[in-house]
């Protein structure tokens, strides 16, 4: 083994380390991230587990610049969620999912569960009038619970341009969904 | 005010995504809180609309076709290079070297490499931190960010490690007989020689001054050796203690080992 190829090793090695150090904390919000898109849960948690396998089998050809280790893990979420809702010929585009009622959080009153109801079809209609950024940066901040510089690296803009993309789309959010209210 | 404005609302939902009350933030900034209200129930409906934790099972199972997929993929490694060597004729001159250097990529390598160990509710071993009182009493909070942990089997090269699930303990909370496990998990049974814990992070914020301030830990691990045994049928209880001292009169503090306080027990009372 040459020099290079040793330092390559020595650096995958290091790679499989952190990868498996980052599952138990980044395995749940994955999986909550492709379950808005897809909305159903065993496929989510499916995915979530492909994606740590996808990244072990890709760790070759990452290498860290300017997206840290988890970034990169929801850049692949992101691929294989594209890929899922293709096969399904469900989307063309991340759009957010509508989940079956019955996966809501419910109780016994059919009142209360068809006022749920009404009310999660809301905030989807209004996820879905964001542009395709605004829901990206929503989604990794609010369910992947990455900061807002580390969805600036996934996104490939300014930490400004991200906080800035992300007022507009709370505030679109309150006046889509405050308006059936 | 606009990107001021940007900045607090995107330091809220960092702090709501940490767990923290919405009212914390919404009082820290009185002067936008008529604006930052309504936003942040904006956030909290679209993040309760998709409530949804995975199954633990689901979870394990996952976690458990990643680890095989390690290690078999660390396997793989030295032995696609081993025969990709002797097959060609031309470093036949170079094979005493080559053969060399694959035993040490089979065999050496290998023992050198961390077996990284999986979490289970039922598993044999249950890992804990505790803190033996010196100057604790100084401080208010004083929290640690254990990244992994290792353990090395007595006479031999063997490493094993895995990541806590609790990452994030406040040493202030763990005094004398209190201790909290952070994680457990099947360990091999044998005799154990060493424990280390890597520490990412150590803040503590000062009970006089409330100040917050890095605790020191130069190496960025605590290290134990102390020999200890484990079984198969048994759940052996590990703590782990930490003590932070104060150096001289300096206004620093260094995090330190309590080998006195720390062993595998039984009896160890959890954190409520």
């Amino acid at each position: 083994m040459n020099i290079g190829n040793r330092e390559n090793a020595s650096a995958i090695n290091e790679y499989e380390r952190q990868l498996s150090g980052l599952y138990e904390e980044y395995y749940d919000k994955i999986a909550r991230y492709v379950y808005v898109h897809i909305g159903d849960r065993e496929e989510a948690e499916d995915i979530a587990g492909e994606v740590f396998l996808k990244a072990l089998k890709s760790l070759k050809s990452y290498r860290e610049q300017g997206v840290p280790m988890h970034g990169w893990l929801f850049r692949i979420a992101h691929n294989l969620t594209v890929d899922h809702l293709r096969k399904m010929n469900k989307r063309k585009t991340l759009e957010v999912a509508e989940i079956d009622s019955l996966a809501l959080p419910g109780n016994d009153n059919p009142a209360d569960t068809a006022e749920k109801n009404i009310e999660f079809e809301r905030v989807v209609d209004a996820m879905n009038q964001l542009t395709v950024e605004q829901r990206q940066v929503v989604n990794l901040r609010f369910f992947g619970e990455l900061t807002s510089k580390e969805v600036s690296g996934i996104l490939g803009k300014s930490d400004g341009a991200v906080r800035e993309m992300q007022r507009a789309a709370i505030e679109k959010l309150r006046v889509i969904v405050g308006v059936g209210k | 005010m606009g990107e001021d404005f940007d900045r607090i609302l995107d330091e809220c939902i960092d702090r709501i995504n940490r767990g923290d009350d919405p009212a914390d933030c919404l009082s820290d900034y009185p002067a936008c809180s008529e604006k930052l209200r309504p936003l942040l129930q904006s956030v909290h409906d679209v993040q309760k609309t998709y409530t949804f934790a995975p199954s633990a099972d689901a979870k394990r199972a996952a976690r458990q076709k990643f680890q095989a997929a390690l290690d078999k993929q660390r396997q793989a490694t030295p032995v696609g290079s081993f025969f990709k060597a002797i097959s060609r004729p031309a470093v036949w001159a170079t094979v005493a070297v080559v053969v060399l250097a694959i035993v040490g990529a089979l065999v050496i390598r290998p023992l050198f490499n961390p077996q990284t160990l999986i979490s289970s509710p039922d598993g044999n071993f249950a890992f804990l931190i505790s803190d033996e009182p010196n100057d604790i009493g100084d401080f208010e909070s004083l929290n640690i960010t254990i990244s992994r942990v290792e353990l090395r089997a007595a006479g031999s090269v063997k490493r094993l490690e895995f990541t806590p699930e609790t990452r994030t303990v406040d040493l202030t909370r763990l005094q004398g007989e209190l201790s909290q496990e952070i994680w457990r998990g099947d360990v091999p049974p044998g005799q154990y020689s060493h424990v280390f814990i890597y520490v990412n992070e150590a803040s503590g914020k000062l009970e006089s001054t409330g100040q917050t301030i890095n605790v020191k830990l130069p190496s960025g691990r605590l290290q134990l050796s102390m020999s200890f045994d484990v079984t198969a049928d048994a759940v052996t209880s590990f703590t782990f203690d930490i003590t932070v001292v104060e150096r001289g009169n300096s206004g620093e503090y260094n995090l330190q080992p309590q080998i006195g306080e720390s062993g595998a027990r039984e009896g160890q009372k959890p954190l409520e």
